[in-house]
């Protein structure tokens, strides 16, 4: 029996309880970082450990703000039904991105500026000097004068000010255009198409190499000695892996009231879980990969990244790390049946989010000293529970409010009319 | 706004502006005509006849290089100490990542619902195929005692000696060999219900029997059609990983040792872009000539020439993004003299020419394809195939040879120069490799009939639009 084709309601905007959604984040942020701040009195050695869970939490927030501005395009590239669904949701990601701007700030003023974090910020002018004093090793020390025309205060700025402001420019360009699309009523898809593809090609590239820049400088540089060609890709299939997890929630959540109950078929909802799926094997892939060839060199100028990493408690915490950023999400989306409902494929999305604050903390924390080869329970790292929390729940409710501002779903796209087909309507 | 541009070409889709994956007007039965008469027909083209001959001198001279390293050893060849690894290993894999596209196209655009593979997935499957009987060839003679690969495998004998487990040449029988496996099902499967199709379309005898024996008795029943789409979807499923898993154990050769330019941890995601960078380049080199020896521009479209520039464009910026993390890390980043020195060696070293030839092929020239007009212009995109097989030809050359010929030891640096021996070998591979595909165009169908049929409007169910719902509702 032939079905009809849906219609689509004629209020496309955000339902009610996105409000709700937005008061709970506030509620939640509130709480906890009262609670990170009450931690950083609290805690034995001062606020470095809260000037470190901010980092935390920048990149996590950094992650789905600019992760999703490079989904936005790549979906733009790609073409495909789920890039209709996917699109209004990531574009109000890349509009938060004055908050993530906000949250670096301190990083570079108190991490780096200030030497809190970035152990080369605070030898930078004279490290064999420190060396004399048993301040640093001499490893340390060689890297920080060979690295010095990079690691140094001007270029960190130079470098984060110019990946914001151009990050800025292509969310800025990508939301016009997807508006004035949208009011265009003459049949110009191509035109769009093209302007689009543009845009993204270029973008795609230029993104990724932005995002190593920064994965080098605000991250990598923490271990002033050590380095991996692979470190930048890893960042850019990590974003992608939790702004896919946040994407599909954020659907899910939306999809039970219109107009997303019309347009989230169970095929669309299938393919974005086969998607997440791949980048859960890709994420693994590249990260076993690094840590085969390094463990395999077993070369002294490497293999402590890594020794800094298993060592003591942290064994721990790098097993639990594989398991939830691999084996939980990897056995569940193996199921067809799992991706094709919705409430088992959030959970799915939320431990993948949790996946990507833990391996953020995995990746931080064991560049401290007090915190290499040992993870020390302590107060103090606690604040890596409470300011992550309080950032990302108000980075939700800006996103949030985001969502709000702008119809749900983009009228004028030619997979429109396929994705309100009926399901079984294709061959 | 106004519209920007009128779309009069019929090749266009008037809706999306894209090029459509099949040219209007055909049909079930055109499609099935069109491609198998190319099969069943008695009359074989002259031009055939010429290329396979051509290949076949081509092969004959892959046998007196081969019979006369069996005869004297592999000392006729141009490696040496420090260079024991040369133009065997450069070729082995140059040609498995050759064979990448075939497993991404089949496999993995498959899962991705990408129609436009349809097209041409049958002879990128089969190049993928010949290309790993190529690759295969040269560690089994570079052992120096070919009669003995078996002892690759780790099998129990007599004397209890095992393969080294933690080796990554070991990991490569399994990789290379499962590929090899897999590759070939895949093939053979997806042919079954075209070799259905020949058979009952067949007049000569031979050619009854013949198909009617390969097609595995297929009747185009319901139950036939759902095992066939079921085993599709699982070979897809084990194929994928294999796209990725193959090239990265081949990187993991070079990358878990400790030699300055060999030891990265970019290594395995870029040798893969570079095996399906260099396997479009391939499948572009073999389409163009085909669709205009065959007539066959309807059914592979600019559509398609257009989204393989696309691939290659995308997996070549993943391996310009290795070079360029190579080059950051060696001159700015890693602080190691070791490092330092391997870079300027490539680049300006005894064999820099090398690396500057692998620059241009790989990253210089190939931003020419960001332009639509190139991408879509079937000569240029020929020629720019066999400049990106050239340069990824190169990188595999650096790669090994400018890092063997200088190592940590001044006082073991060597040089290296191929002998003819090396490139007749090498030559003989590309001639095997066409010679096998010409049988394979002439003796089954190049393109899958059954997959293309499924892409015409008439094979598509429009669901009736709803009314509009009154205000309100």
């Amino acid at each position: 029996m032939a079905q009809h084709a849906k219609t689509l309601p004629h209020d496309l905007g955000a339902p009610e309880f996105v409000d709700r959604w937005r008061a709970r984040a506030l509620v939640i942020g509130a709480i906890f970082g009262a609670l990170g701040i009450i931690l950083g009195f609290l805690a034995g050695d001062g606020w470095n450990h809260f000037l470190r869970a901010w980092l935390h939490g920048t990149m996590i927030s950094f992650g789905f703000c600019c992760g999703g501005m490079a989904l936005l395009m790549t979906q733009y590239l790609s073409g495909g039904k789920w890039g209709l669904l996917v699109r209004r949701p990531l574009e109000a990601m890349t509009r938060t991105l004055p908050l993530v701007f906000l949250y670096f700030l301190p990083v570079g003023i108190f991490g780096m500026s200030f030497k809190q974090l970035y152990l080369w910020s605070r030898y930078n002018t004279d490290p064999w000097g420190a060396w004399k004093q048993h301040l640093i090793s001499a490893t340390q020390a060689h890297s920080i004068y060979f690295k010095h025309p990079l690691l140094n205060p001007v270029t960190f700025w130079c470098v984060s000010i110019f990946c914001f402001a151009s990050w800025w420019l292509y969310t800025h360009l990508l939301n016009k255009w997807s508006l004035q699309r949208d009011a265009d009523t003459a049949p110009n898809v191509p035109y769009w198409q093209v302007k689009f593809e543009n845009l993204s090609g270029f973008g795609v590239v230029f993104y990724t190499l932005t995002l190593t820049a920064v994965s080098i400088y605000w991250v990598m540089s923490l271990d002033v000695t050590w380095y991996s060609t692979v470190y930048g890709l890893q960042f850019l299939v990590g974003q992608a892996y939790g702004v896919l997890a946040l994407v599909i929630l954020t659907l899910i959540g939306l999809s039970k009231a219109e107009p997303i109950k019309t347009i989230m078929r169970i095929t669309e909802q299938h393919d974005l879980g086969k998607l997440c799926f791949a980048f859960v094997m890709l994420n693994i892939y590249l990260a076993f990969a690094a840590f085969l060839i390094i463990w395999s060199g077993n070369s002294p100028e490497e293999i402590p990244w890594y020794l800094d990493r298993v060592r003591g408690n942290w064994g721990v915490v790098a097993t639990l790390d594989v398991v939830f950023h691999w084996l939980i999400p990897f056995t569940l989306l193996l199921s067809r049946d799992l991706k094709r409902i919705k409430g088992r494929l959030a959970v799915c999305c939320c431990v993948m989010i949790f996946a990507r604050c833990w391996d953020m903390f995995w990746l931080i924390e064991p560049n401290f000293k007090d915190a290499a080869r040992n993870l020390h329970f302590s107060i103090g790292i606690l604040e890596y529970l409470t300011v992550p929390v309080a950032m990302i729940a108000f980075w939700m409710a800006y996103y949030f409010t985001n969502l709000k501002t702008r119809p749900l779903v983009a009228t004028n796209d030619p997979h429109l009319e396929e994705i309100l087909e009926p399901e079984h309507a294709h061959a | 706004m106004a519209i920007k541009e009128p779309l009069n070409d019929p090749m266009l889709d008037p809706v999306t502006g894209e090029y459509r994956v099949i040219a209007p007007g055909h049909t079930f039965k055109s499609v099935t005509e069109k491609v198998s008469r190319i099969v069943l027909t008695s009359h074989t083209p002259v031009g055939w006849w010429g290329g396979l001959a051509i290949a076949g001198g081509g092969v004959l001279m892959l046998m007196v290089a081969l019979t006369w390293l069996f005869l004297k050893g592999v000392g006729i060849w141009g490696i040496t100490i420090p260079v024991a690894w040369g133009f065997a290993i450069v070729n082995f894999v140059w040609w498995i990542g050759i064979g990448h596209a075939g497993t991404l196209i089949s496999a993995i655009l498959l899962l991705f619902k990408q129609s436009w593979r349809n097209s041409i997935n049958r002879f990128a499957e089969a190049m993928t195929i010949f290309a790993v009987v190529c690759a295969g060839l040269f560690p089994l003679i570079h052992t120096g005692r070919p009669w003995l690969a078996y002892w690759l495998f780790p099998y129990p004998n007599t004397m209890n000696v095992w393969p080294q487990f933690r080796s990554p040449l070991l990991w490569d029988v399994f990789a290379v060999s499962t590929y090899a496996t897999i590759s070939v099902v895949f093939w053979y499967l997806g042919m079954v219900p075209d070799l259905g199709t020949l058979r009952d379309r067949a007049q000569s005898k031979f050619a009854q029997f013949f198909y009617g024996i390969i097609s595995l008795g297929w009747r185009g029943s319901v139950r036939h059609w759902t095992r066939y789409e079921t085993a599709s979807l699982l070979l897809a499923g084990l194929s994928t990983p294999l796209v990725l898993s193959v090239h990265s154990v081949i990187s993991f050769d070079f990358a878990v040792a400790l030699l300055p330019g060999w030891h990265t941890t970019i290594f395995p995601p870029y040798f893969v872009a570079g095996a399906v960078y260099s396997g479009f380049a391939m499948v572009i080199t073999l389409a163009i000539p085909i669709r205009k020896f065959y007539h066959l521009e309807d059914l592979i479209t600019i559509r398609h020439i257009d989204n393989m520039g696309k691939v290659m464009l995308v997996t070549g910026g993943i391996v310009a993004y290795g070079y360029w993390m190579e080059v950051f890390m060696a001159y700015w980043y890693s602080a190691s003299r070791w490092e330092y020195f391997m870079m300027w060696n490539r680049m300006f070293g005894p064999m820099g020419w090398s690396y500057w030839v692998l620059i241009t092929c790989n990253i210089a020239l190939p931003q020419l394809m960001w332009a639509r007009k190139f991408r879509r212009n079937p000569t240029l995109m020929f020629i720019m195939s066999f400049i990106v097989n050239t340069g990824m030809w190169f990188e595999r050359f650096v790669i090994v040879v400018t890092s063997l010929t200088r190592d940590y030891l001044p006082s073991s640096w060597g040089t290296y120069k191929a002998t003819r021996w090396d490139y007749m070998t090498f030559a003989g591979t590309l001639a095997l490799f066409t010679f096998l595909f010409f049988l394979f165009i002439r003796f089954l169908p190049m393109i899958p009939m059954s997959e293309l049929r499924i892409l015409l409007p008439q094979a598509k169910i429009k669901a009736k639009q709803e009314p509009l719902p009154e205000a309100g509702d």
